[in-house]
């Protein structure tokens, strides 16, 4: 793309989050769902969307709370999941180059989950936008909408609410995985496939041998050092 | 909301925004375009993305890789190759898993 094509504005951030949305609000409606079935308030489950907005460690907080683990623990099991998103705003403005502005990252980045950061970086690739703030704006803004109306329906339809639809129950839990997989598909290219396979080899691996939280924490590192492994044997 | 639930809430929230805030103001001018710093965050995608489609299948693959994981993930797949559309190979990965289960 043109590097004097115009910035990409607030709705082309809302159409790109389309999927996301999609597959976000049944995600979000389950975990309402089980939110109220493991004892929370629906005020309860909403407020965890509302502010730590980070859907496996919401699922994970519920296994914390309804345990009955400190608060200090919890809290710092569920930090310690998160912090793979620190990678997430250097790759991004790393792709976008010189012209990326973040004076309002303060705000939009609030957004920057795993999915939102997939999309813009897809959709980066494939030259469909021209990275702007407003563009982020839209893109997070569609996401967060979703996972909090999601949230919100789930818990007010209780802990009860698909126990006799197993079928709709099942499709909806396989709606995260389709997306990654397909966002994983609008990023593919010949170079990164070693580091695809090694992201997918180490995750299984920690993750049978340690804990999921490793396991996603060592395939993203491994992959990501794979990657500067295989192009430096390329060169030589 | 419980004290402790709205504490947990707080703590966790406000150390996944610094996560994703602060990093972007990173000072990236300095990166060489091949360096290994700037191959690492090139590299940080795919491997994000493809980390958390494994760990998401995982779960479902408790005793082998059941039919309706292999007809949904060939559904993404056909779809995607077809149509180059996330959300339709999304849309239609979530409906050939759910058929899968009604059907088997």
């Amino acid at each position: 793309m043109s590097l004097h094509a115009p910035k990409s504005t607030f709705t082309a951030g809302l159409v790109t989050a389309l999927p996301i949305a999609l597959g976000y609000f049944p995600i979000a409606f389950s975990f309402g769902v089980a939110a109220t079935r493991a004892g929370l308030t629906g005020l309860e489950a909403f407020g965890l969307s509302l502010i730590i907005y980070a859907g496996a460690a919401q699922f994970l907080a519920l296994a914390l709370i309804t345990g009955g683990a400190p608060v200090l623990v919890s809290a710092f099991t569920l930090v310690a999941m998160n912090i793979r998103h620190v990678l997430y705003g250097p790759a991004l403005i790393k792709r976008v180059g010189p012209d990326a502005r973040t004076k309002h990252a303060w705000a939009w980045a609030f957004g920057l989950t795993d999915e939102v950061f997939g999309a813009a970086l897809g959709a980066l690739a494939r030259g469909k936008v021209v990275f702007s703030e407003a563009f982020m704006f839209g893109l997070g803004l569609a996401a967060y909408g979703s996972w909090l109306s999601g949230t919100a329906l789930g818990a007010f339809a209780g802990g009860a609410a698909l126990q006799n639809y197993p079928v709709i129950d099942a499709a909806l839990g396989f709606m995260l995985p389709a997306l990654f997989l397909a966002l994983l598909l609008s990023i593919l290219s010949k170079l990164q496939l070693p580091v695809i396979a090694v992201a997918m080899a180490a995750t299984v691996a920690v993750t049978l041998a340690w804990s999921g939280t490793a396991g996603i924490l060592a395939g993203m590192v491994a992959g990501a050092v794979s990657g500067l492994l295989v192009r430096r044997n390329d060169a030589a | 909301m419980r004290l402790e639930i709205l504490t947990l809430a707080l703590i966790v929230g406000a150390c996944t925004w610094a996560f994703r805030f602060f990093p972007t103001k990173a000072d990236l001018s300095g990166i060489k375009p091949d360096g290994v710093l700037a191959r690492f965050l090139a590299s940080t995608g795919p491997a994000a993305i493809a980390t958390l489609f494994v760990a998401s299948v995982l779960p479902m693959m408790k005793g082998g890789v059941p039919l309706p994981l292999g007809i949904g993930t060939a559904s993404v797949l056909a779809v995607y190759a077809a149509a180059r559309s996330v959300v339709m190979a999304t849309l239609a990965g979530s409906v050939g898993y759910g058929l899968a289960v009604w059907l088997l």
